[in-house]
């Protein structure tokens, strides 16, 4: 037991990392990818079928949940995990990219890639108007308010007719092809492709602003906030970064599900989807991105692949939920020894 | 417990939960007497009932059929999409991906029905829909539209909502319409479809929107009564519908209540009590019990263990029954059974004949129904 | 970002073409104000017993207890397995009187709050007490207890088919009468006084007597308290209790105003609660009390001139607005306590 709770694959993983040399680093991370690139076929070979989900497409259950969920909870771990601020409406960022995506395809006939940059100055936008009163408050004030926020969207979609109302938008075009690659619902596997390779970016992102200043000044404030004021360090302007940052992957998660589902409605952006999503970064273990790659995978994952008991499904994952916390309530991977806050009353997150 | 114990535990439900039973059935492609059809609509969930009550027509379908024909046996598997567009964007592919499966009987809602089309649109499997009703489905213009794969043997909300307009007031000479929606895909649209008709017999004196699940629906009675209107129109489904009424009651309001298909549920009576007496309903339905004689009513019940036939019960067996007609014609491929249900011409449980037009609907339209409460049980008036 | 849904300019209105235009209606205010005031505070004050389920657990814990909305939902169908089982009144049973109607109701509403209280302590020991003893993060409770808010909701759901469920009249809706329009119905001046009742018994109790002593202890410094000798555990338990307590009788009154209840009925009602909790200024008893009066209140108002459709977004509007001001809230406590 005491071993079970106690052992730190993550930092296991670390001190063998740390051993190899640069060259079987980097055809370890070559072969991973391949490796993950290949994972769409699995359902299909025999050794790995047990993967295979039954009643939905294993393919596109990769795509939605499990890619999306990934790309997402690595972006509300830069919020939750490295600057240690409670988000609980981040389904909202989501819900931009997809509307931006949404409107612009349908009305003015621009494709995903045209898009993008847009869906993502959006969501980066409204993470500003957002961050910019509710970062001044404090843990869980900030937390109600995120979670106004994202009620906020979805009810103004529904009550706007841009936004198509209660019916949401339908008919919004696949992406066009790029380097022959065809986007369209036959073939989920290169939609899959396409969301790793985005999940492989915001990991190099993340990993980039970890090393650096802003990660380090997350990490500050994550500490305590008053201490790291007191350094020098401006907490408002890197909270305003992480909340943005984190929000830019959503929107961007965003644009890519709305060309992937075709038809958007304001019921995909209920605020389960943000409990879900909080609730995957803190399964996976927060602040570590691996753990939380794990964490989303499993969770988005585990309901499907239970389909066939779906009665009780959603029981058995409250169970799981619970269970796992209780279990190890720093996740699967916990984040490195050191930058656990020694653990007073009440620790902040 | 001892600590060991648990964490043994935990990791064996683990393991069970992430390579149990895998219960999977890739319906072989290759066996020549068994093809399968799919029933896609809510089997949980908030809007259960809705698919709960439509599955038993499709199963007592199939079960005649069977019994009829050794040759080639039908199977039917069910796909929850939990009348959510979100479930159904990942079930239809799934469904699609299922070669065994030549024909969709669904979706129960119209959400879960858009959602589906792009995948079943790309594998060519036809889906022929119990009860989703709403317009955009069916129209040529909309981006939305289901066609060519898309079916539905129900009358859409573009026939439903006038003729709710028009059965709320009937023999009101002056009514005053106040129309509530729930926010949602079905209520929404279904309010807003009245109001053209509401216009032109009568005014309309106010309109809200209150979103599906709220507690507290004393505001709007009293609006309601401040506005002195004599015909209250609800689109929405039971729960709301039954707080609403009662508020209306409650807050001393007299006048008529209606209400559209997504109300007329059997529980509605229960659910609103005294405030349900009196209160009009619509549906693009006809009650199966009262098409079926008492032996097939107790055939039904053998098959399927439902006493009372729910709503779209009918509506649920003839769609699966145009399927069924196909395959004993041999049409046992997807492009064979669209082509057959496009352009084939099928007999309704009432006699009734369906063809269907270019763009999926029943060609003429189907009758709505209206209905009445009375004494706490809904009956069937007349033609709405 | 916003299309100010507001704005009366014509252009604006045209161009954006909003689907459910804003008719803003300040007739209503003048015509229906005591109306909308009576039936903003009947509301609020439930909100209130049920943001008490959040505040007081806040007050010890600095957690958000995100189960409190199930526990909700289980009060309501225990009055109801009260009445309608237990106590053997059909969905037509004919409305009580006198004594037999007073006796039925306190027993209903004293066998919910029972019930909401027990699962509340096993909430607690399920969700909260073994990752406090390994001192875990506070976000592992808050999915912990989000798993056990999942494992309640989507039982109850099972066990009822997710079929909605209701309750016979029993108490029957005759009116004091009307002042000004507003109609003091039985039921709505029950779910004022009761509530009221209800606050300043608590209030008392955790002013003046030991236990409730304790508990403010707690909550101040929890190193302190347990140098003084306070059973620390017994506190918290006792805090879930009394968060339960109240709870089922919101629950209580809820199922006997609105005579139904659903699996999923604790959701709606959670984030009401948990806003009111934030806006009266969370972990502060008086907070919660205030909040939900001004919640209701808000509720109400923003309804009937906006229409129902805006109402969660004039709330969270008004939330933000206030957060500005005063960061803790409406009666929040001072920012040295809430942070330990």
């Amino acid at each position: 037991m005491a071993n079970l709770t106690r052992f730190n694959l993550r930092d296991k993983g670390a001190d063998i990392w740390a051993g190899w040399s640069r060259l079987v680093r980097t055809i370890f991370v070559l072969g991973f990818i391949v490796l993950m690139g290949l994972l769409p076929f699995a359902a299909a070979w025999g050794p790995t079928s047990f993967l295979n989900t039954p009643i939905t497409s294993f393919q596109n259950v990769l795509v939605y949940p499990v890619g999306m969920f990934i790309l997402m909870a690595l972006g509300l771990n830069i919020v939750v995990g490295k600057s240690g601020l409670l988000d609980l409406g981040y389904v909202a960022f989501f819900a931009i990219g997809a509307y931006t995506q949404g409107i612009l395809s349908t009305l003015y006939g621009w494709n995903t890639w045209e898009i993008m940059p847009f869906g993502i100055a959006f969501a980066m936008l409204a993470g500003v108007i957002l961050g910019l009163p509710a970062l001044r408050l404090r843990g869980d004030y900030l937390a109600i308010i995120t979670l106004g926020f994202g009620e906020i969207i979805r009810i103004v979609a529904i009550n706007l007719s841009i936004t198509g109302g209660p019916n949401g938008i339908p008919g919004i075009p696949n992406p066009p092809s790029i380097f022959g690659l065809k986007f369209d619902l036959m073939h989920p596997q290169i939609y899959f492709w396409l969301v790793l390779a985005m999940i492989l970016l915001v990991v190099w992102m993340v990993r980039r602003f970890t090393i650096r200043r802003p990660g380090r000044a997350w990490e500050a404030i994550r500490q305590d906030e008053d201490v790291a004021a007191l350094m020098g360090v401006n907490t408002l302007v890197y909270k305003l970064w992480s909340f943005v940052i984190g929000a830019a992957v959503g929107g961007a998660a965003g644009v890519l599900y709305a060309s992937k589902v075709a038809v958007i409605s304001p019921d995909m952006f209920k605020f389960d989807v943000s409990i879900l999503i909080l609730a995957c970064v803190v399964f996976g273990g927060i602040g570590n991105i691996w753990g939380v790659i794990m964490g989303a995978a499993i969770l988005a994952y585990l309901p499907e692949r239970i389909r066939f008991i779906s009665e009780a499904r959603q029981l058995v994952f409250g169970a799981v939920l619970i269970l796992m916390m209780n279990l190890r309530p720093d996740g699967l991977l916990p984040r490195k020894k050191r930058e656990k806050i020694t653990e007073k009353r009440s620790t902040n997150v | 417990m001892n600590k060991k114990i648990v964490s043994g535990l935990a990791i064996a439900a683990a393991a069970t939960l992430a390579f149990g039973v895998v219960a999977t059935a890739p319906a072989n492609a290759a066996a020549k007497k068994t093809v399968t059809l799919a029933f896609q609509g809510p089997l949980t969930g908030g809007d259960a009932q809705l698919g709960q009550d439509q599955i038993p027509g499709a199963i007592y379908a199939i079960a005649l059929y069977n019994a009829k024909n050794p040759a080639v046996k039908v199977e039917l598997i069910k796909a929850d999409s939990q009348c959510d567009g979100t479930v159904a964007a990942n079930i239809a592919p799934g469904v699609a991906a299922n070669k065994a499966v030549i024909g969709v009987v669904g979706t129960s809602c119209s959400g879960e029905a858009r959602n589906s089309f792009p995948a079943y649109r790309a594998a060519g499997l036809t889906m022929i829909a119990p009860s989703a009703s709403a317009v955009s489905l069916t129209d040529p213009k909309a981006p939305d539209r289901g066609f060519p794969i898309f079916h539905r043997v129900v009358a859409h909300d573009g026939f439903q909502a006038p003729a709710l307009a028009r059965y709320a007031a009937k023999g009101v000479t002056a009514p005053k319409y106040y129309v509530i929606d729930d926010m949602t895909t079905y209520g929404g649209p279904l309010a807003k479809g009245t109001l053209a008709t509401a216009k032109k017999l009568g005014t309309v004196v106010g309109t809200d929107s209150v979103a599906k699940g709220t507690a507290d629906y004393t505001s709007v009675a009293s609006k309601v009564k401040a506005s002195g209107a004599n015909v209250v129109i609800y689109g929405g489904y039971t729960t709301d519908a039954a707080k609403l009424f009662k508020a209306l009651r409650d807050g001393g309001y007299t006048g008529i209540l209606a209400s559209g298909d997504g109300t007329n549920t059997s529980d509605f009576p229960g659910l609103a009590g005294k405030a349900a007496e009196g209160v009009r309903l619509t549906a693009a339905d006809v009650p199966f019990d009262k098409i079926l004689t008492a032996a097939q009513l107790a055939e039904f019940t053998k098959i399927t263990g439902v006493k009372v036939p729910g709503l779209y019960s009918t509506t649920a067996f003839n769609a699966t029954n145009i399927f069924l007609d196909c395959i004993s014609q041999g049409k046992l491929t997807r492009p064979a059974i669209q082509l057959c249900v496009n352009s084939g011409s099928f007999k309704g449980v009432g006699g009734d004949v369906i063809k269907f037009n270019r763009y999926g609907d029943i060609i003429g339209g189907a009758p709505v129904g209206g209905y009445l409460v009375k004494n706490g049980v809904i009956i069937y008036d007349a033609v709405a | 970002m916003w299309p100010l849904p507001f704005g009366g300019v014509a252009t604006l209105h045209n161009t954006l073409d909003l689907n459910r235009s804003v008719d803003m209606n300040f007739s209503v205010v003048t015509s229906q104000f005591w109306s909308l005031v009576l039936q903003g505070l009947a509301l609020g004050l439930i909100y209130a017993l049920v943001s008490l389920g959040y505040t007081m657990v806040y007050g010890v814990l600095r957690l958000i207890n995100f189960a409190n909305s199930e526990v909700f939902m289980f009060g309501t169908f225990a009055t109801l397995y009260i009445e309608v089982h237990f106590l053997g009144y059909g969905i037509n049973a004919p409305s009580l009187h006198g004594f037999k109607l007073v006796y039925t109701l306190a027993f209903a509403l004293l066998a919910s709050m029972l019930a909401c209280a027990i699962l509340a302590i096993i909430v607690e020991l399920v969700a909260y007490r073994r990752l406090r003893a390994r001192g875990a993060n506070r976000l592992a409770s808050l999915i912990s207890a989000i798993g056990v808010s999942i494992f309640l909701l989507e039982g109850m759901r099972i066990i009822t088919i997710s079929r909605p469920m209701t309750t016979p009249r029993l108490l029957d809706k005759w009116s004091f009468g009307e002042f000004h329009g507003a109609n003091f119905r039985i039921d709505t001046v029950m779910t004022i006084i009761a509530p009221i009742v209800i606050f300043v018994v608590l209030d008392q109790f955790v002013n003046r007597s030991r236990l409730g002593k304790s508990i403010r202890a707690v909550s101040m410094s929890e190193e302190n308290s347990k140098l003084m000798g306070i059973n620390i555990n017994r506190v918290i338990t006792l805090t879930f209790c009394i968060g339960g307590l109240t709870t089922g009788a919101a629950a209580f009154l809820y199922t006997t105003v609105y005579e139904n209840t659903i699996f999923n009925v604790g959701f709606n009602m959670g984030i009401a609660a948990f806003t009111a909790a934030v806006l009266g200024g969370i972990g502060n008893l008086r907070g919660a009390f205030y909040g939900g009066i001004a919640l209701g209140l808000l509720e109400q108002f923003a309804s009937a001139m906006l229409g129902s459709q805006w109402k969660a977004v004039t709330v969270f509007t008004v939330l933000v607005a206030v957060l500005l001001f005063k960061p803790n809230g409406l009666f929040g406590e001072a920012v040295q306590q809430t942070r330990t």
